[in-house]
């Protein structure tokens, strides 16, 4: 039964991982707009003109 | 004799920029049969546009564009090469890059954002331009050697996204939002989930092996995982029950605190001697649904500023006039005695007197009168005002911060943190709570002592943990935050959540006159004078279509769209303007600009007269009247048989008989009120002990905005100024404001009704309590069960009164 310590260890090691990921989103201001990211990638690329 | 010109239907080609009707002829590009512009502003920007191959800016949305309204002025952004403005200005700076972040209020759909993002193709200069279109800001970086301020402002500026460059910028931090939340969010989150895994085996009998073996181990890690939900998420309670205790008050937060602080040391107690497993789960449950709560009661409108004041409005630089010539200074370091220059479009920046030009001043931002007023020589101008015509040379005599109007900021309702809120019901309630705990508390170790030492103490914690008011405390936000999002659905637009428990409360309903209870756009139109065939009144309709000028805009509203094609059109700002239609010369304008004598009954205050030519022969003029809102009559008589009705007005007492009709006989008319009365007015009133929502909208309003209890701002576009105030309302929901006020009330009785659910719970707890039959199990079961069922009673219940209501 000495397993499930380091079954805990690692579900605890991948739940901090998610915690950290969600840190940097936060960190990294993705809260802070949520509507313009989604309009920017649609826009496509303008082909380019022919001369 | 009224004139009706019945409106056509339109059959007009719809510009490709702006979608405005072009006129018959529309102005097309030469190869481009399929392009049609109303104007050659709308084109040119079309033209820059091709040039630089960004055209799919019309293929995201149609017609995207504003008209292109405002004329170029030579030095109009001369200011910002200064130093003092751009080192104020500039969030970033280096002699390789330099980055700003500037308020575009025209963005309004995916083509601006489109365009803005590709700035740098328009300006090799600019490196990157990003839109944040919540917020319409655009931050540009540029290279400070390839380009300068003034020509990225330029930029922005000829392609119609004009920024907003206001004293409020200078020395503005970047606009940085709370991000403390959303850390707090989760880590509570992330010790919630884990702290409940691990009490799973407590949960179920089955597992009794499983706990024997590794109690202790889960024990001591739930306490490792609490910690920092402790020390991190729960923070906030903690420093807003300090804050209230320092103030000697007791709010919400502190039973809240002490609950916490209870389940807590009991928790680290057990896991230390090793009696259970103790209520980590509950603990960190707890807190994560009451920063949901915080959170859900935190939405804000972004693009809505409800704490400016007149230096988001007034301009940063001022053309100052010297020996030397002109020069460019901040409006900040102006003095008395100084001369400056205001051209057209231009805000008059502090008190002065007229020396030279024909003033013609729109005020409405300060007093809501549309129609713009007109000053002489030697007539002091008040500052706020925004000149249109020619150019005007001032003398100022006072600086910015001692004017008229600026004064008003002076006063101590303008010291933020002075103001005392009205206390909402959670807090009330909140300290009737404590006292209670506290005495069952001790009853309960009073009772229990003499026979059970130990079970008194468990006794007393279990009454700690279980009348911590989490439920209590999440009835406010969740009901306050679906009304906000009910509200903001019906153009009223609130600060906080708080708003809506203090207009609930509200006795007295304040309202100024002019743009508040007065429309400015459906202001009637009456002609007087010669009878103007119809074919007349369409050339009238040709020349005044081409002017910007705000009585020109009204005119062509009221006369509707026509056929005529204008030739040899000229302006004479503030005078009138003139032109030749179909042969005809028409002008249109003063008086004097006519040639004709004004007739000897002078308009009075609330009309304004422009005058018509035709053929060099005066044909009579056009008066317009400012007109009450719609449904006036109804709203006020269904607001006067609740509220105690007044009325502030910077007008003299000519309307006093139409007026009183309206407010009835108990209401109170104030005529000739100064900015600084309508404060004192409203001051006066909240000390009878009575709750004031003040109803404006014009700068002059701010002091009694600010004051009252509840200050709502009427604004026509949401973009525009409006000043510091509680709520933001649309004008076309003025109608609604009687059924607003309603609703606010319902949402109080959504709350009180949610509070007895949440009383039943802690009844519940309670009672388990005082028998110390509170096991982490009941707990665990109890605390989620009454948390949620609050957060989706106190929503339903609003969303039925909406409903009821039919906001």
């Amino acid at each position: 039964m000495t397993i499930i310590f380091l079954l805990i260890g690692i579900s605890l090691l991948v739940a901090l991982l998610f915690l950290g990921a969600f840190l940097w989103a936060v960190r990294s201001g993705q809260y802070e707009d949520t509507y313009t990211p989604a309009v920017r990638m649609l826009f496509e690329d303008e082909p380019e003109k022919l001369e | 004799m009224p004139l009706t010109a019945a409106p056509k239907p339109s059959t007009q080609v719809a510009c490709t920029h702006c979608g405005d009707d072009c006129p018959d002829e529309p102005i097309q590009l030469t190869g481009q049969p399929e392009l049609h512009f109303c104007c050659h502003g709308c084109k040119a920007v079309y033209e820059l546009l091709a040039a630089s191959n960004l055209c799919g800016y019309y293929r995201l949305d149609a017609q995207p564009g504003q008209r292109v309204k405002t004329v170029d002025l030579p030095g109009r952004f001369d200011y910002l090469d200064l130093e003092s403005v751009q080192s104020q200005l500039l969030a970033f700076r280096s002699p390789t890059l330099a980055r700003l972040t500037l308020t575009i209020p025209q963005m309004h759909c995916a083509s601006c954002i489109w365009l803005l993002e590709n700035l740098f193709k328009l300006n090799a200069g600019i490196s990157e331009s990003r839109v944040n279109f919540l917020r319409k800001e655009l931050t540009v970086s540029y290279q400070p050697a390839a380009t300068s301020l003034k020509d990225v402002v330029t930029l922005l500026a000829a392609i119609n996204y004009e920024p907003q460059i206001t004293l409020a910028e200078l020395g503005a931090q970047p606009h940085a939002a709370s991000r403390r939340l959303y850390y707090q969010l989760g880590v509570a989150a992330f010790g919630f989930g884990n702290v409940m895994l691990l009490a799973f085996p407590d949960y179920f009998s089955f597992t009794e092996g499983l706990h024997a073996a590794f109690g202790r181990f889960f024990g001591w890690l739930s306490l490792l995982l609490a910690l920092p939900v402790l020390l991190v998420s729960a923070r906030s309670f903690y420093q807003s029950a300090w804050q209230g205790l320092r103030q000697r008050y007791i709010n919400l937060d502190f039973p809240i605190s002490l609950g916490l602080t209870a389940l807590f040391t009991t928790s680290v107690f057990d896991v230390l001697t090793q009696r259970g497993p103790g209520y980590f789960d509950s603990f960190t449950g707890l807190v994560f649904f009451m920063l949901i709560g915080k959170w859900v009661q935190q939405h804000s409108y972004d693009a809505l500023r409800f704490d400016r004041d007149f230096t988001s409005y007034f301009p940063v630089a001022v053309t100052l006039l010297t020996k030397a010539g002109e020069q460019s200074v901040s409006v900040k370091e102006l003095q008395a005695g100084q001369r400056i220059r205001v051209r057209h479009q231009e805000i008059i920046p502090a008190d002065a007197v007229l020396r030279r030009g024909a003033g013609l001043i729109d005020y409405s931002f300060v007093s809501g009168e549309s129609v713009p007023v007109a000053k002489a020589v030697g007539e002091v101008v008040y500052a706020g005002g925004r000149q249109v015509g020619e150019a005007l040379e001032l003398e100022v005599v006072r600086e910015v911060s001692q004017g008229y109007l600026t004064q008003l900021w002076n006063n101590p309702a303008f010291e933020k943190q002075a103001r005392p809120t009205l206390e909402t019901y959670a807090n009330h309630v909140g300290r009737y709570f404590v006292a209670l705990t506290l005495t069952l508390a001790v009853g309960s170790v009073l009772y229990w002592y003499p026979k059970d030492p130990q079970m008194a103490l468990r006794a007393f914690t279990s009454v700690l943990i279980i009348a911590c008011p989490c439920a209590l405390s999440l009835t406010t936000p969740f009901a306050m935050g679906a009304a906000l999002r009910v509200l903001g659905r019906r153009q009223l637009y609130l600060k906080n959540a708080a708003v809506i428990e203090t207009l609930s409360r509200a006795d007295t309903l304040v309202f100024d006159k002019t743009g508040t209870l007065t429309d400015t756009q459906r202001s009637p139109v009456r002609f007087s004078g010669l009878a103007l065939s119809r074919a007349d009144a369409q050339r009238v309709a040709a020349l005044v279509s081409q002017s910007t000028h705000p009585l020109s805009q009204r005119l062509a509203a009221h006369l509707g769209p026509t056929d005529f094609v204008l030739e040899e059109y000229a302006e004479i700002p503030g005078q009138g303007i003139s032109g030749v239609v179909a042969g005809t010369p028409v002008r249109v304008g003063s008086a004097a600009f006519i040639g004709t004598n004004p007739p000897a009954m002078a308009p009075t205050e609330q009309q304004t007269r422009v005058y018509v030519a035709l053929n060099g022969q005066p044909a009579g003029c056009y008066d317009i009247r400012s007109q009450y809102r719609e449904n006036l009559p109804a709203l006020l008589r269904e607001l006067g048989q609740r509220y105690q009705l007044a009325l502030l007005t910077g007008d003299n007492d000519a309307e006093v008989i139409p007026l009183r009709q309206l407010f009835g006989a108990g209401a109170e008319l104030r005529f000739q009120q100064s900015p600084l009365d309508k404060l004192a007015y409203v001051e006066a009133l909240q000390q009878q002990g009575r709750r004031v929502v003040m109803v404006g909208d014009g700068l002059n309003d701010a002091g009694a905005l600010q004051r009252a209890d509840v200050g709502i701002a009427l604004t026509e576009t949401l973009t525009n100024f409006s000043p510091a105030c509680d709520a933001i309302l649309e004008a076309g929901s003025f109608g609604r404001l009687a059924t607003i006020l309603r609703f606010a009330r319902d949402c109080r009785y959504t709350v009180l009704a949610t509070f007895l659910l949440s009383f039943c719970y802690n009844g519940i707890g309670l009672s388990l309590a005082v028998q110390g039959l509170l096991t982490p199990i009941a707990s665990a079961i109890l605390m989620p069960i009454s948390s949620l069922s609050v957060m989706v009673f106190a929503t339903l219940l609003v969303r039925y009164a909406a409903h009821r209501r039919r906001l």
